[in-house]
């Protein structure tokens, strides 16, 4: 408390006197348009929705990141590949084309053409040979079209990676009560206590209500990770590829340690944007939180237990309307569901690929 | 590639027992035209000593086969054979927990798969035949155009192979770690806490050492029981070492010569008319290295260029076994025969079937093959004599596999620190 009434002070302070943009860039308030254009975007759409992207053509993006559920997983722990499961929560999608880090461990800092590598190539996620896919595309004359007219020229690895996160720029919160001005009271009481007495905005700040950086709040484990050989298998394969030692004997994600191999990381997880959780539930890295009373109760409670804990954390003392304007205003971040044609591919993929007629005379 | 072959040709003439002396250098021979000479035993510059070769010594005879060779860092033992053979059925190792090696090795379609391409990994169809594994451990290179040298080499290999099984290392390790007994078993055979997934391969590969058939007819009739092959057999033999010209690379232990050739097998049509199996194709240009040009302009398997990069190898595949044939069809690297009848009609007729289709690459096929002028008679002969080369079926039920548990108790999960 003290830390942040310090730092509103300095914000406040130098807001006013100083640097007034760069301050305010990290104040709530509503995000800038995104620009993308419409014909690669809507190439990405269609591959985001296509199982034929995954090894054995029986997932897609939207898998894991399922329109109706907010471009997140409806169950704790994502489904995953076909054969595993998986070990965390697959986050919402709406408005990822403004973040600067991915992933709930953040082993992601660069853009999302490596993220959408990184999630297409994975065994425990989509399993797929990128040689193989851009085959599989070159194969289907709707996408032979489709490049061509975003500027692509043939299907290749390297545009499926252009593509898809400029279909993600099209994912943005549509009219949030937040952003318009038309929030209800309770809302708005919510939102001086997110900003003030509940703290939140101390982590969740800026326009996407997340500073993007790591923090250990103490989420319980969700045993399905371990109990779950399938979702063991996918979190095993994982840190051993990510190089964690002693992986067999992990009994907890290690969460953002796996960048930095640091103990003081332990257990740490990239603030989430508090965006559209009207659909994303459940909530937290694993899922383990069902509802947003529930969250809100969880920091209520001061956190969870660890002793990596963030020293951020200490019991709020919210009364029960101080809990429910506070979830008032958390709904009040969220827009139009994106379930519509203009975000979802809503017609059939061919089921058998078209042979080339004339094989034999044409250039492959 | 020289050195491994070398390896591999001497612990072949062991195994061959008793025929060290003159498969050894034959052996040592062949290796030395396929890593020297880049494989042109029977091509331009190695004509001439091809030639001077067939004809001073004359290719090895037919003989019986002993046991396998088994590589010095990879002894069989009876729990390596056992744990092999329980991974060898289990499809845990494989990308989607589908397709383990027996999936395209299927005991009851003679340890392969009967059709013209081995059935791929889901979404997906391989692009050459499924090769038998009874036998294939006497093979000193594997795959169709030789490009691993050994049986472990393989079972990895086509694991991970996108159009085959598609597992990754970490997974599949991850998934033999979460199954008790496996890591009981690794354990005790190969002495680490956690299973490894090389020594996974290395145990499939010790079972594979153990799938082979010794005791065919012409074993017995070449150990001696005159009675073994029928007079008609007998006379297909005669063609086989004589008209028909079969032994030039048929020949040995394992009636083959381990070498490459292209013998002018047509390019398999599916290729024209089925949109998975054109994506394959290009996958498969793309994976083994293709020159742009190439990628764009291929039209068949290049076989062994693809290892090469030389063009007189194009089309080129090492001769198979002859071993086992009765239960193995289709034919050939791509499957284009469904019959021995065929492919014997194939050979009579220098190479071509019956539309009169060959290579893609006449220039490179090889000399050896020639009209043989076989009568209607001579040709079931030769037939009754291939039927030698394969004793009984080999039947194996697929072991009943252990399963995977929990790690943890929740217990544990509960009291761990945080």
């Amino acid at each position: 408390m003290q830390l942040g009434k310090r730092r509103t002070f300095l914000a406040a302070v130098l807001g006013m006197v100083l640097i007034a943009p760069a301050v305010i860039a990290a104040d709530i308030g509503p995000l800038p348009a995104l620009k993308y254009d419409e014909a690669k975007a809507e190439l990405g759409k269609r591959l985001f929705f296509d199982p034929r992207l995954s090894g054995n053509a029986g997932i897609s993006c939207a898998s894991c990141h399922v329109p109706e559920n907010g471009f997140g997983s409806p169950t704790a722990l994502s489904k995953g590949y076909p054969g595993s499961g998986n070990f965390r929560n697959a986050p919402t999608l709406i408005n990822t084309a403004y973040k600067k880090i991915w992933l709930h461990d953040g082993r992601i800092g660069t853009n999302l053409d490596d993220l959408t590598r990184e999630m297409i190539t994975e065994d425990y996620i989509m399993n797929m040979d990128m040689r193989l896919m851009q085959e599989r595309l070159k194969q289907d004359p709707v996408y032979v079209r489709m490049f061509k007219e975003a500027g692509y020229g043939e299907p290749s690895n390297g545009k499926v990676r252009k593509a898809i996160p400029e279909y993600l720029k099209s994912l943005t919160s549509r009219n949030v009560p937040f952003d318009n001005g038309t929030m209800s009271t309770a809302a708005r009481r919510g939102m001086k206590l997110f900003t003030g007495k509940a703290g939140c905005v101390r982590c969740h700040d800026g326009p996407l209500f997340t500073d993007q950086k790591p923090h250990n709040t103490g989420v319980p484990e969700n045993f399905d990770l371990f109990l779950d050989p399938m979702n063991h298998q996918a979190f095993l394969a994982f840190a051993m590829f990510q190089g964690i030692e002693n992986y067999m004997n992990l009994k907890r994600d290690p969460g953002y340690y796996n960048v930095t191999l640091d103990k003081a990381d332990m257990g740490k997880f990239i603030t989430p944007t508090l965006r559209e959780l009207k659909y994303t539930a459940p909530y937290m890295h694993n899922g383990m939180l069902e509802t947003l009373e529930d969250v809100v109760a969880f920091y209520n409670a001061g956190g969870g237990a660890d002793s990596n804990k963030s020293p951020l954390l200490k019991p709020l003392g919210l009364s029960k309307e101080e809990r429910s304007d506070l979830v008032a205003f958390l709904l009040s971040l969220s827009g139009d569901p994106l379930t519509g044609e203009q975000y979802v591919w809503k017609e059939p993929y061919p089921e058998e690929y078209e042979a080339v007629t004339n094989w034999k005379e044409v250039r492959n | 590639m020289f050195g491994s072959e070398t390896v591999d040709t001497r612990s072949v003439s062991r195994g061959m027992g008793g025929r060290k002396g003159v498969l050894g250098c034959w052996f040592l021979f062949a290796a030395l035209m396929t890593g020297w000479g880049a494989g042109c035993a029977n091509q331009a510059g190695g004509a001439m000593a091809a030639g001077a070769k067939a004809e001073a010594s004359g290719p090895p005879p037919l003989a019986p086969l002993g046991p396998p060779p088994i590589p010095p860092d990879n002894k069989q033992t009876p729990e390596k054979i056992e744990l092999g053979k329980l991974l060898f059925f289990d499809a845990r190792l494989g990308g989607d927990a589908s397709t383990g090696c027996s999936t395209c090795h299927e005991p009851a379609q003679g340890w392969a798969w009967a059709e013209d391409f081995s059935r791929g990994y889901p979404g997906t169809v391989h692009w050459r035949n499924s090769q038998t594994i009874i036998n294939a451990a006497y093979y000193p290179r594997n795959f169709w155009a030789g490009s691993v040298p050994s049986l472990e080499e393989q079972a990895r290999s086509a694991a991970r192979g996108a159009v085959a099984g598609n597992g990754e290392n970490d997974i599949m390790e991850a998934r033999l770690a979460l199954i008790p007994e496996y890591v009981e078993r690794f354990r005790k055979v190969f002495g680490t806490e956690w299973p490894l997934i090389r020594d996974a391969w290395r145990a499939i590969a010790a079972y594979e050492r153990t799938l082979v058939q010794t005791d065919t007819p012409l074993d017995r009739y070449l150990r001696g029981d005159e009675s073994a092959l029928t007079e008609q057999q007998l006379r297909g033999k005669k063609l086989f070492e004589g008209k028909a010209g079969c032994i030039r690379c048929h020949n040995g232990a394992m009636a083959t010569d381990f070498d490459y050739y292209n013998t002018g097998v047509p390019p398999n049509r599916r290729w024209e008319e089925d949109g998975l199996a054109q994506i394959t194709f290009r996958f498969e240009q793309y994976v083994k290295g293709q020159t742009e040009e190439g990628y764009r302009t291929a039209k068949s398997d290049w076989g062994f260029y693809y290892r090469t990069k030389n063009r007189w190898d194009k089309g080129k595949f090492r001769t198979p076994s002859l071993r086992y044939t009765m239960y193995t069809a289709p034919y050939m690297h791509n499957g284009v025969f469904y019959t021995l009848e065929e492919v014997v009609d194939f050979y009579d007729r220098g190479g071509m079937d019956e539309e009169g289709r060959t290579t893609p690459f006449p220039e490179n096929k090889s000399k050896l093959i020639k009209p043989l002028g076989l009568t209607d008679e001579e040709k079931e002969d030769l037939l009754a004599f291939l039927e030698a080369f394969s004793g009984e079926e080999i039947i194996v039920e697929a072991p009943e596999l252990p399963e995977y548990a929990p790690r943890f108790t929740r217990q544990e999960l509960m009291e761990a620190k945080k």
